[in-house]
């Protein structure tokens, strides 16, 4: 019997003993080399490097390319064994999405360690007096290392992550800032251009609920936002931070909740808020007000590299602290578009769509999947659903464009809830036969919502300043209705024991993959759908 | 011209094609249907010795997925044993000659070439290679579907002999009894006079992958009407005469009929993707002489799952005739490729093209719905986007193009598309009414192309392996690729259509 991973060590035994993982010795460069590894690992569908020796840094700190990209077809599997989920899961991404929220259900309070047991607190390191603002720093600290005191950000091998970009980047962060709502914190995924020693740009885009605090709060105040920009923090973490937790509840309690033990935070150095004891590295510092530095271009997640610069604000570093040879997980954005994968959409698959498909059944709506389009990391998500009454799809798909769906997603499909989303054959299927263009094809033109200016369909100019991280024009937020109408096409011939017996007969004659194939199209696709009737479901136009 | 046992020892030999025997208790339908619904290779399945009657000389080994069966929706993955990387059109490419790894436009313009008219004919005579003799269609052990009562033989080739030569179309059917078949024609060769009752045709199964694609490149294109000697299939493909007419010499099964009926009462017969595009009609034969290879292997396919073999040999026969027509439009050929993705049933066109000014896409997308009735929807992507790479194509739909400005419908004043679920009674029928009248509908094109007004300074770089880093370093990655640890040749290398 195994438990789930907790750290990102942990985690990367986890890759390791399932032969995902290559330990690269060779002293690779932070400039491209990394990176280019790491996109072209992708690709393939190849092992996760880890850079033991990084040139200019010696062995100081270790890089990771895109460890949370899972096996393409299954990039939930990785997340799977890390939280030790049963086998079926590895294997159906249905079944992964019943076995994640029941995780997501079962939400645990997490607990304090002291500084001296926690791990990212082997080094520690602030920065000299005249560099911080004194009024914000808190608590104590014991173990800051006196004998370097600085707190540098270039110590560290940030990578330069594609030629087009505007500066070396720190990607897979756990963002964590204060909440006036709870005591843990608020954890989201921001992305931070390192400017220098004590200083980095952090990627704020309004209408996300932590750039709302910053814009609308502190910055209206006069005030810094006192945050911990966290690295290496452990699975659950980093997936808890991929998903949208609505006010009132702590992203560190559904982390507690997906790797079935309590998250451990530790106390920073210089402010009051805690982070994850185990992180690899912990970048504590404050958004300053009425201050931005440029950020950008960089090749982002829609596979191309946005420009022009943008202005956005301003990290202070206050401290550093880390473990020992600490490991700095990157993603190389935009090679997650096509058919490979990375970690932001692998996360997106393994840990914002069940996430997202507990949200809205939370809200009353009756969907069996959510989960976003495979060809791209963040824009279109895919739905499966039925259409309980009339103007059902229309409310359902406004409801997300308010909430999470907002920024980056620009349109959603609905399929029938027999469509399993991650099944790409099925949704271009759905997309090509049921989609009426006369009747199903809604709000395209309807060009009045927001957009991140991260896009590259807007012109410079429409893109504007991006003064608090939104487009100056607008844009339309979609949605088609790909149900069909009881008119689905044949799917499977045979009934489920001729087919079972079938599979079993090509996976002795060596046909890879059709083992795998637990959730048959055209049937129930989920152990949820076959256990509950009509009835049991949320019922969302029953509650209006 | 390649056998059909060659087009499958070339499947096995680039590892692509597994063998089983069949077994008793499962249909070999069902077999296949589960094949592709994986995505796996062609599967071989030779006669079981625990199956309904002992096999003979003359019992059929069947072959599934042999033609398509690729699901590009889905790219390569892990499982692929020694990471081959297959598209839908490999199977077919390799088997019309082209390569192991043949390019998307090459096997386009090889069916093209298929179909062209001849001013001369090239015809060679061989012998034919079916010497045994069959007593009884059931010798053949052919499969019967899930929930069927007889046996079903799909993806043949009917030849009609006449003074002016043969004319093949493709045919599907039920094998009654031991001497009957009730089987599908298009209906373009049973209303011209050339299936009077009491006509003797021919009937061959497993025949080369050119003679198979020929037929239903010529069905959905309305080209029946030329015997085969005048087209380039004729001077590609060895044949020998038959009682009805000349048939590929190296066919596996030939089975010579006389129409017994024309007009039978059938239910609900089930229909070759061809019919989508082509009406078909019903017939009965009678069979007169059974002959078979030895050990006689023919494809099959169990009709209307997803990837099935006859619907991605009209996918590509109906891509490449537009891939044609297009780049003979303007006088210009801007189209790098066309592509009817099978796992959308033909209900969606990507074409790559260059932009020639401002407004081409709007052209060329209304060209393709005026040239084809099947689709409703045509995304149009830049040329720097390969056929190889669906993903990105369909990636480029949502992030390239702009919601508000790049997606267009047009007023529901079209007719109808013909592959499309929505609306119609009854599935698989199509859009249109059972009296052939259309009605009305819109059609969507989706422009993920970069605007031609635009400056270089708005056009964002793609993030890609070639454009995001320099030279020495793709080089230094690929120099260090098996040191780093990594099994696979680089992707990157194979992304691009040769």
């Amino acid at each position: 019997m195994t438990t789930p991973a907790t750290t990102f060590r942990e985690f990367l035994t986890v890759l390791e003993d399932a032969g995902a993982l290559t330990e690269i010795e060779t002293p690779v460069s932070w400039d491209l080399e990394a990176s280019a590894i790491t996109m072209a690992a992708n690709a393939a569908d190849e092992r996760i490097p880890v850079f033991e020796f990084v040139e200019g840094n010696g062995r100081a700190a270790r890089l990771v390319g895109d460890p949370y990209r899972g096996p393409r077809g299954r990039e939930f599997d990785h997340l799977a064994r890390a939280f030790d989920l049963p086998k079926p899961a590895r294997q159906s991404g249905p079944a992964y999405y019943d076995q994640l929220i029941d995780r997501l259900e079962e939400q645990r309070e997490p607990t304090v360690v002291e500084p001296e047991t926690a791990p990212c607190k082997e080094v520690v390191r602030t920065r000299a007096a005249e560099n911080t603002d004194a009024s914000a720093i808190g608590s104590a600290n014991t173990n800051t290392d006196t004998a370097n005191p600085d707190a540098n950000l270039l110590e560290f091998p940030w990578p330069y992550i594609h030629q087009q970009d505007g500066g070396r980047y720190a990607t897979l962060t756990t963002l964590v800032a204060p909440d006036p709502d709870g005591e843990w914190g608020r954890w989201s995924r921001h992305r931070a251009m390192i400017h220098g020693e004590s200083r980095a740009s952090v990627l704020f885009l309004a209408g996300e609920q932590l750039p709302n605090r910053y814009y609308y709060e502190y910055e209206r105040r006069g005030e810094a936002m006192p945050v911990a920009l966290t690295l290496g923090a452990g699975p659950a973490v980093t997936a808890a931070s991929e998903m949208w937790i609505p006010v009132g509840r702590s992203e560190a309690t559904f982390a507690g909740g997906l790797q079935e033990s309590p998250a451990e935070l530790v106390p920073c150095e210089t402010n009051d808020l805690r982070v994850p004891a185990s992180a690899e590295l912990v970048i504590e510092g404050r958004i300053l007000p009425e201050e931005r530095l440029d950020e950008g271009p960089f090749g982002d997640y829609f596979g191309y590299v946005n420009g022009p610069r943008r202005s956005m604000p301003v990290l202070a570093v206050d401290a550093i602290t880390h473990r020992d040879r600490p490991y700095l997980p990157f993603c190389v954005e935009g090679s997650g578009v096509g058919y490979a994968s990375n970690s932001t959409s692998s996360m997106q698959v393994a840990a914002a769509g069940p996430d997202a498909t507990l949200g809205l059944r939370a809200a009353g709506y009756d969907v069996a999947m959510a989960a976003p389009w495979p060809y791209t990391e963040r824009t279109v998500w895919v739905i499966a659903t039925d259409r309980p009454y009339p103007g059902a799809l229309h409310e359902l798909a406004n409801f997300i464009f308010t909430t999470w769906g907002m920024l980056h997603i620009d349109c959603f499909v609905f399929v029938d809830r027999e469509v399993n989303p991650l099944d790409s054959r099925a949704v271009l299927e759905a997309l090509a036969l049921h989609a009426d263009p006369a009747t199903d094809f809604h709000q395209f033109g309807v060009e009045r919502m927001p957009k991140v200016p991260l896009n590259i369909y807007q012109t410079p100019d429409e893109k504007g300043s991006a003064a608090v991280g939104t487009s100056k024009s607008k844009t339309a937020k979609a949605y088609i209705d790909a149900l069909s109408e009881g008119d689905r096409p044949t799917q499977t011939i045979g009934d489920p024991k001729e087919r079972r017996r079938a599979r079993d007969l090509l996976a002795e004659a060596g046909v890879a993959g059709v083992a795998a194939e637990v959730d048959a199209m055209g049937e129930p696709h989920s152990a949820l759908d076959q256990e509950m009737d009509a009835t049991q479901h949320p019922q969302h136009h029953q509650n209006r | 011209m390649t056998a059909f046992r060659k087009h499958l020892e070339f499947l096995h030999r680039t590892d692509d094609c597994r063998t089983l025997f069949r077994p008793a208790d499962c249909s070999p339908q069902v077999i296949a249907a589960e094949g592709l619904r994986a995505g796996g290779p062609a599967v071989e399945m030779e006669p079981g010795t625990d199956g309904e009657g002992t096999p003979t000389a003359t019992t059929v080994t069947l072959a599934s997925g042999v033609y398509g069966g690729i699901d590009q929706s889905r790219g390569q993955r892990t499982t692929d044993s020694r990471h081959r990387q297959r598209y839908p059109w490999t199977r077919l490419g390799i088997g019309l000659g082209i390569d192991q790894d043949p390019a998307y436009t090459d096997v386009l313009e090889s069916l093209l070439a298929l179909g062209e008219r001849r001013d001369e004919r090239d015809v060679t005579y061989v012998e034919r290679a079916a010497d045994a003799t069959a007593q009884d269609l059931r010798e053949l052990g052919l499969p019967t579907p899930p929930d069927e009562a007889w046996p079903r033989f799909t993806l043949g080739l009917l030849s009609i002999g006449t003074d002016r030569g043969s004319y093949w179309a493709p045919i599907h059917g039920t094998v009654l009894d031991g001497n009957t078949i009730r089987a599908r024609v298009p209906t373009a060769v049973a209303e011209r006079d050339l299936l009077e009752t009491g006509t003797a045709v021919t009937i061959a199964l497993g025949v080369p992958p050119e003679a198979l694609a020929a037929t239903h490149l010529l069905a959905i294109t309305d080209r029946l009407e030329t015997p085969i000697e005048d087209r380039g299939v004729g001077a590609t493909v060895p044949v020998i005469p038959t009682a009805g007419g000349v048939v590929p010499s190296s066919a596996e099964v030939v089975i010579e009929t006389t129409v017994a009926d024309r007009q039978p009462a059938t239910q609900s017969e089930k229909r070759e993707f061809w019919e989508r595009l082509d009406e078909g009609t019903t017939l009965t034969l009678e069979s007169d002489a059974i002959f078979t290879r030895e050990n006689p292997v023919v494809p099959f396919t169990p009709l209307g799952v997803p990837l099935s073999d006859d619907l991605q040999l009209a996918a590509l026969s109906l891509s490449a005739t537009l891939f044609d027509r297009v780049n003979s439009y303007w006088g210009v050929s801007p189209v790098d490729w066309l592509l009817l993705p099978a796992e959308g049933r033909l209900g969606l066109c990507i074409v790559a093209s260059e932009i020639l000014y401002a407004g081409f896409e709007w052209q060329l997308a209304n060209l393709l719905f005026s040239l084809s009735d099947c689709f409703d929807k045509v995304l149009v992507v830049d040329t720097e986007i390969s056929p190889r790479n669906l993903g990105r194509a369909l990636g480029d739909s949502w992030v390239k193009a702009h919601p508000s400005r790049d997606w267009l419908v047009s007023e529901p004043e079209a007719p109808s598309a013909r592959m499309p679920a929505y609306g119609r009674n009854g599935a698989g029928d199509g859009n249109r009414g059972e009296d052939g009248d259309s009605d009305t509908g819109a059609r969507l094109y989706v422009d993920a192309t970069w605007d031609p007004r635009w400056t270089d300074e708005f056009i964002a770089p793609q993030v890609s392996f070639t454009e995001s880093y320099p030279p020495e370093i793709r080089t230094a990655v690929h120099d260090s690729w098996a040191a780093f640890g990594f099994d696979r040749r680089p992707l990157i290398d194979r992304e691009r259509d040769p």
